[in-house]
């Protein structure tokens, strides 16, 4: 495989890791966040600090920086939740910028100029690059899929279903709604941090740009393409918008205003996104895997 | 003297310049069928709703089992063991029927966060929501997606997801409506059953025959203020419950 190749696989990977965490907030607890890139940002900016200037390595700092993430999840999240749904997409809009311009005009985070120096991984003495590091992610994908399988045959995951289908009637079944949707905040925020330390360990330099607002709009697109509260959507929206500006060169810079659009586009006309159900891609598929099965 | 299950101190629900609930005081008894009745917009889904914390009263208080719950949220509300139905149906629609009750049925499980985790198809869990499934007639639609169910099925199933649990206080508002005659008959049976096991049954009902067959007591309420209380035979000679009853229903149907 070409280096090329692998560059885009791995960033696509370690996208996919966050965008799962999105799916767990937007899609399983439907609570919407256009901030997603914040928190993306924190598991980035904390696995730089603790490697470049507390002497951490990459594992040894991956527990704390999953715990901060989740943590500054909850935080900002406990707020956020209480408010309304539509407030909450100009609140997470807000935090998104808060959190970015925090990296930006605060020196301990490397004020503009970022942070570089950010080690490489080393696993059993061997420092991960090229295609070793795509397959470290692989495997934290495979592990982030594992979880959001195991999260929806939990009752905890109908829980989070019932308050986004009808949060009057789960509440007056027991359910706390914002003890739910915490909980999807903090398992979805905790996924963004571990993609975000990947990241970090990837470019070995990061500064506040890389988790700006546009990249929160690119991972809601990648979910709402796939398909929110689907497993596989993440992973499939990701991919596609991983690809296609690769394969058509003029989209790179137009990245934004596609995704943009492209969000728009589908929730007006396939809310579902690709694999949810009655799109048209399962619509076509349907009679092929029935027929594969039979 | 008996203790009341429930009961309501001069509870007031306002909305701006409307005051949908004024000053209601009722009780209710363990193990009655009490009926609740009046005109459209009289008030009676606002008190079901301040009652399980849906709405904080403007004033009075709520007191069940003698502790105060106005002020509490719907969730913990409901865990003091009171579940409702909703008049306009509130399905889980993308859930199956079956994962609507196993919904509810989560109630069970707090306190023991390993089971919060647990799998919600557990094979006691399954059996004890096939049951309640059987009792309402949607045994063959447990697979189903809810948001599918024709609205006879939906009420239905608001019922089953609060007969799920082992509520002491069961709410239903207007379960009746838009349910066939026959479904109508298998309904008040049910809701005698209920009363049976020894649970106590608040009903909001439209239907002066069902209500008048069902409840041992009901309270009228009009404007907002409960104008009349009492066992159904005298119910049915109040005059003022006539003339705000049935005379208001009639210019409604004229309208
Ligand atoms: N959330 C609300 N905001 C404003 N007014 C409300 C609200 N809920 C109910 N009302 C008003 O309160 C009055 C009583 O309503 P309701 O309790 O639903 O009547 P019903 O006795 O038919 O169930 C009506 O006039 C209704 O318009
Ligand atoms: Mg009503």
């Amino acid at each position: 495989m070409s280096s090329y190749v692998i560059t885009i696989g791995t960033i696509i990977v370690i996208q996919a890791i966050a965008v799962c965490g999105l799916n767990v907030i937007v899609g399983y607890a439907g609570q919407i966040s256009l901030g997603h890139a914040a928190f993306f940002g924190i598991g980035a900016y904390s696995a730089a600090i603790l490697t470049t200037k507390a002497g951490f390595s990459f594992w040894t700092a991956l527990p704390l920086v999953i715990g901060m993430s989740g943590f500054i999840g909850l935080l900002l999240g406990l707020p956020s939740i209480r408010v309304r749904e539509d407030f909450l997409a100009i609140t997470t809009i807000g935090i998104n910028f808060i959190v970015e311009a925090v990296f930006r005009y605060v020196q301990f985070f490397g004020g503009a100029l970022g942070i570089g120096g950010i080690p490489r991984i080393v696993l059993f003495g061997i420092k991960l690059k090229g295609i070793t590091f795509f397959l470290l992610c692989l495997g934290f994908l495979i592990v982030v899929l594992f979880i959001c399988w195991w999260f929806t045959r939990s009752w905890a995951s109908l829980a989070c279903y019932a308050i986004r289908e009808e949060e009057t009637a789960a509440s007056t079944m027991g359910i706390s709604p914002v003890r739910f949707k915490l909980l999807a905040f903090v398992i979805g925020t905790a996924m963004a941090g571990l993609g975000g330390s990947l990241y970090a360990h990837y470019m070995q330099f990061i500064s506040a740009g890389d988790f700006s607002f546009p990249v929160s709009v690119a991972f809601l697109s990648m979910l709402v393409l796939g398909g929110m509260g689907t497993l596989w959507g993440p992973v499939v929206g990701t991919l596609i918008l991983g690809v296609l500006p690769e394969v058509f060169r003029p989209l790179v810079d137009y990245r934004i205003f596609f995704y943009t659009l492209l969000l728009l586009l589908m929730i007006r006309f396939q809310p579902g996104g690709i694999l949810g159900e009655g799109s048209v891609v399962r619509r076509i598929l349907a009679p092929i895997l029935k027929g594969g099965r039979a | 003297m008996i203790q009341p299950l429930l009961s309501t101190k001069g509870v007031s629900k306002c909305f701006g310049g409307l005051k949908a609930v004024d000053g209601v005081d009722f009780d209710v008894f363990p193990g009655e069928i009490l009926g609740i009745l009046g005109p459209n917009g009289a008030g009676k889904t606002v008190l079901f709703n301040l009652i399980s914390g849906i709405y904080q009263p403007t004033a009075g208080k709520v007191y069940f089992h003698n502790d105060r719950i106005d002020g509490l949220p719907p969730h913990l509300v409901a865990r003091k063991g009171i579940g409702r139905t909703f008049q306009i149906v509130r399905p889980f629609a993308t859930l199956t029927v079956l994962q609507n009750l196993l919904v509810a049925r989560g109630i069970t499980r707090y306190g023991h966060l390993s089971k919060v985790w647990g799998s919600w198809g557990s094979q006691s869990e399954i059996k004890a929501a096939m049951e309640v499934l059987e009792k309402v007639g949607l045994t063959e639609l447990a697979h189903r997606k809810a948001g599918l169910l024709p609205l006879g099925n939906l009420r239905r199933l608001e019922i089953a997801r609060a007969l799920v649990v082992g509520h002491t206080l069961l709410l239903l508002d207007e379960s009746f409506s838009g349910l066939r005659h026959e479904e109508i008959l298998h309904l008040e049976a049910l809701i005698q059953k209920i009363r049976g096991d020894g649970r106590t049954v608040i009903l909001i009902e439209h239907n002066m025959r069902v209500a008048m067959g069902l409840c041992e007591r009901i309270v009228v309420l009009d404007h907002g203020q409960k104008i009349a209380e009492g066992p159904p035979s005298i119910i049915q000679q109040n005059e003022q419950v006539i003339e705000a009853y049935l005379g208001r229903k009639g210019i409604t149907y004229a309208a």
